[in-house]
Parts: C-alpha cells; structure tokens; sequence
C-alpha cells in the first residue's frame, strides 16, 4: 500500500505545480508598497495581473516590519512598484536584496517608482539647511492623495504592464481609458461637494495631505507634529493653539495611527474638533479601493466643514 | 511549509546562532553581576551617540556615525565601571537605569534638533533579524570571535570579579580596570547585535538562555551549555514559527524565549525528583 500511495501523490503533486505555474504563466505577479497602488495595479491590469500590497492601509506607511511571507512574494515578483520619494527608505531596501530578484531591483525593468511622473510638492529649492527643520529632499512622498496623480500613476502602470506583457497591451489601455472615466465622473462629484469650503483653512497632524488639500482648494496653516516621532513642544503647541484662534481654524485632521489626545486637547482649546480621515486604501472600513477612499475623506470632510462653516 | 523560505532566512538563522555564542556566555556574567538592564542602557547611549553625529550632519550611513556610537558606548563602559555603589549604597541597577532613562530622552531632543530624515534614523539603528545581509553576518563574527578570544585568555579573572568583586580587589587586583574591560567589550557586542537584531530580541539572548541555564545547573560551565543549546533550540523554533504563522520574526523569536523558559521551569520539579 505505501509503495503505491508514494508515486500516486507525487503524481499529483506534479500535476499540481504544472497547473499552478502555467497559470502564473499568463499573469504578471506584482508586489506594490502599499494598498492604494495596489489598487490603481488592479484597476489596470485586471485579471491579468496578482497583486500583493505589503503595507496594510492602516499602517504607517513610513515604518512597516517585515515578515518573511514579505521575502517570498517579493522574490516571486515580475513587477515592484514602490511609492519612492523615500517614503519606504526605512525598511524597503533591505527586503529588496534579501529576496535575491534580479528583476525587481531599483533599475532593472521590474521596478516602477510611482513617483517619477507625478506632481510633487514641498520640494525645497536651494540650499538645504538644518534651520528648515523636517525636510524631504525629495518633495512629500505622499502625492498619492491627489485624485489627478491618481490618473499618473495608472499611466505609468500601464506603460509598465504593457511592456513586461505585451500581449495584454490592448485591455491595459482599455482599463486604464475606463478608470480615467470613472475617476474624472466621481472627481466632479468631489470638486462640486468640497467647492463651497474653497479657501477654508485647517491643521494636520503630519505632512501627509498637501496634496489632498491643494486639489481642493484647502488651505493647511500648521501641523501638529512637526516631526514624526517626536513629541511637539509646549511652545509649538501654544503658538498652533494661537494661530488656530487668530485664523479662525476649527478643524484637525488626523491620520489614523496617530493618538488623538494632543489633538483633541488643542482642539477643545480653540472649540473646533478632530477629524480622522484615511490616508490610504484600507485606512477606513469603507475605503476599499482608490476612488472609494476619496469618497470616503469627501464625504467626511465636507459633512465637517459644513458643521464649522455654516455653509 | 514553505520550504523555499529557507534559503532567505539563511543569513537570519547564522547571525542568531551567532549571536547566541557570544551572548549566552555574557549573559552569565550580567545575570551573575545583577546588571540586568546594562545592555538596554549601552544600546541607548550607543544610539545616542548616533543621533548626535547626525545631529552634526552626517548621513545615518555615514561610517563616522558608528564610531560615534562606539565612542558613546566606551563613555558608558567607563561610566558603570567608575561610579559602582560598592561603598555607596547605590544599586547598580539604579544608575543603568537613570543612564537608560535620560540618553532615551537625550536621543528624543537630539533628533528633534536634526534636519530631514531623522524618522529614519530609528530603523537604521535597531536592525531587523529578517532583513540582515551576509556581509553583516560575516563581520559580526568576526568582531566577536575576536572578543570571544579576549574573554576566553581572561576567563577566570573576569569570573572571579562577576562573582565575587571584593575578594579580588582584596588580592590587590584593580576591578575597576576590569570593569571598564567587560563593559566596554560588552558595549562593542551589544552595538553591533541591536544594529542587526533589534533592542528586544537582544535583551532576551543574554538575559534567557542563562536564566534557563540556572534553572537546571550550579556550575558554569553546564550553565553555559544548557544556554547554548536552549538559544540554538529557540532561534530555530522562532523562526520556524514566524514563517508557518507569518509573524514579525524578531518579536516571535522573543515569544518563543519566553514560551520555551516557561516549559522549563515546568519541567524542572519533575526532572529534580527522579535524580
């Protein structure tokens, strides 16, 4: 009987991994940083594509810790597409050499860094001092949150699919054409429901919406922690308290692995209230995908605005 | 299982073996001393003098930032050999941990005072099992093979101080020097092992395996070998759980320590009574 049992489950086992690397074949394994680009990699490739997004939407993306399921899956891939702009400087390069793929490494023609033909802001011009205090070189790496770089980084996944997999070029271009529809639909949709607020002037905890914030005309006069990680001080928070009043600025909007209390004690100083919005897919329950996670912060902030604004 | 995961956590799995060599043996001597918390307070010094020279400009990669560090490190080695309590009632433990206490506070204000990229620095500093590369594997042994070489030429002088430090300074021995030896060979391992395992998982390398060790034995020498086996037993099952359940490897490994010193101990009255 063993002798028998043996070659039959090889057998099957055989047939087994045929079966899976044919259909892994026909499709392009991709890896992304985190959910949103995910997202947009699944809104372009379809079913032709298996997606896996490391960071969880709740997450800070700036910090991730590795798991070896990380390793593997990185190791498996045809394409990385990495948020850049140093975002993921922290823990990324490391897991790219550890998983020994040739074809994913920053250069070689797996790697896409979302970041390159996006519009960035925050760069700093000229010399860069200590005096400036937190500075990215490289401009704010959380360009995503604008629904127009959104449309830029389908086109570079595009771009991208359609040469790792030629033959699926034509439904990459007809995917990207129907997400361009339904993203400029739902952005019309936004802009009408945050115009009435143009002009409104808030605080964030991080540096983490200017993007969000300049496409819809909304103004952020400070942040709460200058820095990541370390606490504000006592002066920084008395003179943000200050400009909250003298501005009239009723709202703090914060990210959701941030803790509320500094926020909602300054808040409570100046009669306004905290607001926690998503920075990412997966961030909120229903910020399922990337056109669901601007409808979910629109429809939040804008319910917000109009209780301080009256409007 | 995945066994194809192996060949990824190969490097992993060295550089904790060898990172149990050179800490089950100190760890006999921290746990001897009842300097438990010393390694927490020289990594955090160690990273005190990181964040000072990027505080001066330097890039986080930049070699000067190590020897920095290093330097910090040999300032508190010399700093727990000099101000010992022997005479002044002072516990030890108390001055590691005012020392823990205000070089944390002391890397907080340091970085806030930095330009761009400080959030990074945190990472850089306490290293990650999973991510470390041959190269570190390979310099990490070397570094302690050399220590390892030290302490062993010295084995029953900075014994005879771990156990008991007033009868040698009777003989006329100077303890503080040795003192200085053992904290600062000490402070060279644990800068270099928090760089690649992270501040937990080292606490528990030199602090559990002697721990075990004197669960079951009076001599030191079976000590250190119930450590050595129980820390290769540890490294082994931690990872192999991290990769069947998917967890964070470093945490795990410190779980499994946990896990595997309280099945000892369980196991201890039973084995005491059939001797």
């Amino acid at each position: 009987m063993r002798m028998l049992v043996r070659p039959v489950v090889a057998a099957m086992a055989a047939v087994a991994l045929t079966a899976v690397t044919a259909t892994a074949q026909s499709k392009v394994n991709v890896v992304t940083s985190t959910e949103d680009l995910a997202s947009i990699a699944r809104e372009v490739g379809g079913d032709r594509v298996n997606i896996i997004a490391l960071a969880r939407g709740v997450q800070d993306p700036h910090f991730v810790e590795p798991k070896p399921s990380f390793i593997l899956a990185v190791n498996r891939a045809d394409l990385y597409i990495a948020v850049g702009r140093e975002l993921e400087i922290g823990w990324l390069p490391p897991l790219l050499t550890s998983s020994r793929n040739a074809r994913i490494q920053p250069g070689a023609r797996g790697y896409l860094d979302a970041s390159l033909n996006v519009r960035i802001l925050d760069i700093p011009t000229g010399q860069i001092t200590r005096a400036m205090g937190d500075v990215h070189p490289l401009g704010n790496p959380h360009y995503w949150l604008d629904s127009g770089n959104g449309r830029r980084i389908a086109q570079a996944i595009r771009d991208k699919l359609s040469e790792l997999a030629p033959d699926g070029r034509a439904s990459f271009a007809q995917r990207y054409d129907d997400f361009d529809r339904r993203l400029a639909a739902a952005e019309k949709r936004w802009d009408a429901a945050l115009a009435p607020y143009k002009g409104t002037k808030l605080v964030t905890y991080h540096r983490s919406w200017p993007n969000f914030m300049d496409r819809f005309g909304l103004e952020v006069i400070g942040y709460v922690e200058p820095k990541p990680g370390i606490p504000p001080s006592p002066s920084h928070i008395l003179a943000l308290i200050e400009e909250m009043k003298r501005q009239m600025v009723k709202v703090i909007v914060v990210e959701p692995y941030f803790s509320l209390r500094t926020p909602q004690s300054i808040a409570s100083q100046v009669g306004g209230r905290v607001l926690v919005l998503a920075p990412s897919v997966g961030g909120a329950k229903e910020a399922t995908d990337y056109i669901q996670l601007f409808e979910y912060n629109v429809r939040l902030l804008a319910a917000a605005l109009k209780d301080v604004t009256g409007k | 299982m995945d066994w194809t995961i192996l060949q990824f956590l190969a490097p992993a799995i060295v550089a904790s073996l060898v990172i149990v060599g050179m800490h089950a043996y100190l760890g006999l001597h921290v746990v001897e001393r009842g300097v438990i918390f010393v390694d927490l307070s020289l990594a955090q010094i160690a990273s005190l003098g990181a964040a000072m020279a990027v505080w001066q400009g330097y890039e986080p990669q930049d070699p000067a930032v190590y020897w920095m560090s290093l330097g910090f490190t040999l300032i508190g080695a010399a700093l727990f050999a000099t101000v010992k309590g022997h005479a002044a009632r002072i516990p030890q433990e108390a001055i590691i941990g005012i020392a823990y206490a205000v070089a944390s506070a002391a890397v907080i204000l340091t970085l806030s005072k930095a330009a761009g990229e400080a959030e990074h620095l945190r990472d850089m500093l306490v290293g990650n099992i999973l991510s470390v590369q041959w190269p570190d594997v390979w310099l990490t042994s070397l570094i302690y093979l050399a220590i390892g070489v030290f302490h062993y030429v010295f084995r029953r002088r900075f014994l005879d101080i771990s156990i008991d430090a007033d009868a040698v300074a009777a003989r006329g021995v100077s303890v503080r020097f040795w003192d200085f030896l053992f904290y600062a060979s000490f402070g060279f391992v644990v800068t270099r092992s928090v760089a690649i395992a992270g501040v937990l998982l080292v606490f528990c390398y030199l602090i559990v395996p002697s721990v075990g060790g004197m669960l079951f034995a009076e001599r030191i020498g079976t000590r250190l070998a119930i450590g050595w086996v129980m820390g290769t037993v540890v490294s082994l099952l931690g990872m192999y759980f991290s990769v069947q359940f998917d967890l964070p490897t470093g945490a795990t490994i410190a779980c499994t320590f946990g896990l595997v010193l309280a099945a000892m101990a369980a196991a201890r009255p039973l084995l005491r009574r059939r001797a």
